[in-house]
C-alpha cells in the first residue's frame, strides 16, 4: 500500500463486502409486531442507532443546492406548504431508500416537485415534460 | 483542534473541481421545480433573489458576536438568556427575517444554552437538521449527516472525541435535540487568557463548532478544520461558511 | 398559510409547569411523527415552557387549528440508554402537551 487514500479506499470497499441474509418476500400474509413497528417507523427518527466513526467532512454548497434551499424556504413563505410538510415529505414519505440513498437537498427538490404534483399546482406531464425540456436545453450542441 | 488535517502544500487526496460538462439530475430537477413554480405564479424571481440574497448573508459571524458580548456584557447576558429571540436583535440578527415573520424553517423561537465549567452543552437535531441559520448560516455537511444524528445522542463522548474534545466524567455533557421549533446555540465559557479583551479578539476565537458544542474556544484557535468537498459548480458568491468574526 | 379546513378547537391546557416529572407517551407510530423512539416510555423533567404551536403531526398534514403547549424535557442519559456508563450526562429535546404523561408521585397523587 504506497499511499493513505489507498488504505482508506480498500477500508470502504472492503468493509461494504458484508454477508447478506436476504429474507425473499413476495405478498407477506402477516407481519410480526415487532416487523409492523419497524416498518411503520418513520425513517427520519435515527436517534441512538448504531453508526461507525467516520471522518467528518464540511461540503462546498452547489448552486443547485442553494437555489433547491431557496425554493424550498420560498414556496413555505408564500403559503404553498410548511417547513413541516417539507419534513414529513422529504424524511418521511420517500422511504428508507431514497432516504438514505439520496442527497441532503436532492430529497428537499424531489419533496417540492412530490408536493406541486400532489397539491395539484402542477400536473406530472407538466412537470416530466419540463425536466426534458431543460435536459434537451443542456445537451452538448 | 489541533489543525490534524492541514491541506496546505502536501499531495493529499483533494478532489480538484473538474471540468463540468454535463448537467446532473438534480440540476435539472432544480431548474424543473423553479421555473415551473415561477411560471404558474407560485413565487416570483425576485422573491427568489431577496430570499438568495439572505440565504448568502447569513454565517457564523453574528454568533460568534453574541457570545462575545455575553462575556463582556452581564446585563446582556441576562437579556439573552431571558429572551433569545429579543436578545439578539442588539447584535444585528432579526429572526423575522427576510419575509416579517420568520424563515420557514428557522422560526422566531431561540433559546442559548449556557455552559458552566461543569455543564458542556452540544446540540444535534436528530430527525432532520434543524439549525439556528439566522445566527450561524447554514448547517455543515456532517451535523446534516444520519452518522452524527445516528451517534451523538447515545455516544456524545465519544463521537466528541473524534472531534478532539474530551471533557472530564464530572463534566455534565447536556445534548440538546432539536426536534420541534426551538432554535438552540452554546454559549461556551470564556476561556482562561483573555480577561483583557476587547469583544472583538473574543469573537474571534468562538468558531461555529464552539456554538454548537464539538469544540471550545481557546486563544489562538481562530478555526474549525474539517476535510472539504469540494463542489463540482459552487455558489460563485458564497460567504465563507465556519469562519468566525474577524 | 392556506389550508383546507380549519378545525378551531380552543387551545388544550397547559398541565405541566417547570419541574414536574413527566413520561413520554408511546403512542402508534404512523406516517409521520416528532417524538423519537429513544424518549418513548422515558420518565424526564420539565425544563422549561415554550410556545404554543400546532403538533407536528397535524402541521405536517396541513390540519389547522389544535394549538397545545410545547415543552423541553430533561432525560439522565443513564435513564435512556442502560449501558451508558457516565452519571452526570443528560439529554434534552421538545413534544406538545399531548405527548406526555403525569408522572404520579407522592406530591402529585390526589389524596
Amino acid at each position: 500500500m504506497t499511499s493513505r487514500p489507498e488504505l482508506h479506499q480498500q477500508y470502504d470497499i472492503i468493509a461494504s463486502l458484508q454477508p447478506a441474509l436476504h429474507v425473499p418476500q413476495n405478498c407477506n400474509y402477516e407481519n410480526p409486531d415487532s416487523l409492523f413497528r419497524a416498518l411503520m417507523h418513520p425513517p427520519h427518527d435515527v436517534g441512538g442507532q448504531h453508526d461507525v466513526p467516520v471522518y467528518y467532512e464540511e461540503k462546498e454548497e452547489e448552486e443547485w443546492e442553494l437555489n433547491t434551499y431557496v425554493t424550498c424556504e420560498v414556496l413555505g413563505w408564500k403559503g404553498i406548504w410548511s417547513a413541516e410538510e417539507r419534513r414529513r415529505r422529504a424524511d418521511n414519505d420517500l422511504g428508507y431508500t431514497l432516504y438514505l440513498g439520496m442527497p441532503y437537498y436532492g430529497r428537499w427538490i424531489w419533496s417540492a416537485a412530490r408536493m406541486l404534483v400532489d397539491k395539484k399546482h402542477i400536473s406530472l406531464t407538466e412537470l416530466l415534460d419540463k425536466i426534458a425540456e431543460v435536459k434537451s436545453r443542456h445537451e452538448k450542441k | 483542534m489541533a489543525d490534524k488535517h492541514s491541506h496546505a502544500g502536501d499531495d493529499h487526496d483533494h478532489k480538484a473541481a473538474p471540468m463540468v460538462e454535463e448537467i446532473t439530475d438534480y440540476e435539472v430537477l432544480e431548474i424543473a421545480v423553479r421555473e415551473l413554480a415561477i411560471e404558474h405564479g407560485l413565487f416570483t424571481t425576485e422573491d427568489h433573489r431577496k430570499f438568495t440574497e439572505w440565504a448568502e448573508s447569513i454565517g457564523p459571524a453574528a454568533g460568534s458576536r453574541l457570545v462575545a458580548k455575553a462575556w463582556t456584557d452581564p446585563a446582556f447576558k441576562a437579556r439573552l438568556l431571558k429572551d433569545g429571540t429579543e436578545a439578539c436583535k442588539e447584535v444585528g440578527v432579526d429572526w423575522a427575517e427576510p419575509t416579517g415573520v420568520g424563515t420557514p424553517s428557522d422560526y422566531t423561537n431561540f433559546r442559548i444554552l449556557e455552559d458552566t465549567p461543569t455543564l458542556h452543552h452540544v446540540i444535534v437535531c436528530t430527525l432532520c437538521s434543524c439549525y439556528p441559520r439566522p445566527l450561524l448560516g447554514m448547517s455543515p455537511e456532517w451535523y446534516r449527516s444520519t452518522n452524527y444524528r445516528r451517534r451523538l445522542v447515545r455516544w456524545p463522548r465519544e463521537v466528541l472525541a473524534e472531534f478532539g474534545l474530551i471533557l472530564p466524567p464530572e463534566v455534565e455533557i447536556r445534548i440538546e435535540d432539536s426536534n420541534q421549533k426551538c432554535r438552540f446555540m452554546v454559549l461556551p465559557v470564556r476561556p482562561q487568557g483573555t480577561e483583557k479583551w476587547t469583544e472583538q479578539q473574543l469573537a474571534a476565537i468562538v468558531t461555529r463548532d464552539c456554538m454548537i458544542g464539538v469544540a471550545l474556544p481557546r486563544p489562538g484557535r481562530t478555526a474549525d478544520v474539517h476535510p472539504v468537498h469540494e463542489a463540482r459548480r459552487p455558489v460563485h458568491s458564497a460567504s465563507e461558511h465556519g469562519k468566525a468574526a474577524e | 398559510m392556506k389550508k383546507n379546513e380549519t378545525l378551531r378547537t380552543p387551545s388544550t391546557p397547559s398541565r405541566f409547569k417547570v419541574g414536574d416529572r413527566v413520561q413520554v407517551r408511546d403512542m402508534p407510530n404512523m406516517f409521520y411523527t416528532r417524538t423519537q423512539n429513544y424518549v418513548r416510555g422515558v420518565t424526564g423533567t420539565i425544563a422549561a415552557c415554550t410556545y404554543k404551536d400546532l403538533i407536528p403531526e397535524d402541521e405536517a398534514f396541513n390540519y389547522d387549528g389544535r394549538l397545545e403547549q410545547y415543552y423541553i424535557i430533561r432525560f439522565r442519559q443513564k435513564d435512556l440508554w442502560e449501558e451508558y456508563p457516565f452519571d452526570n450526562d443528560t439529554l434534552q429535546t421538545e413534544f406538545p402537551d399531548r405527548w406526555l404523561d403525569p408522572l404520579e408521585t407522592g406530591q402529585n397523587r390526589k389524596k
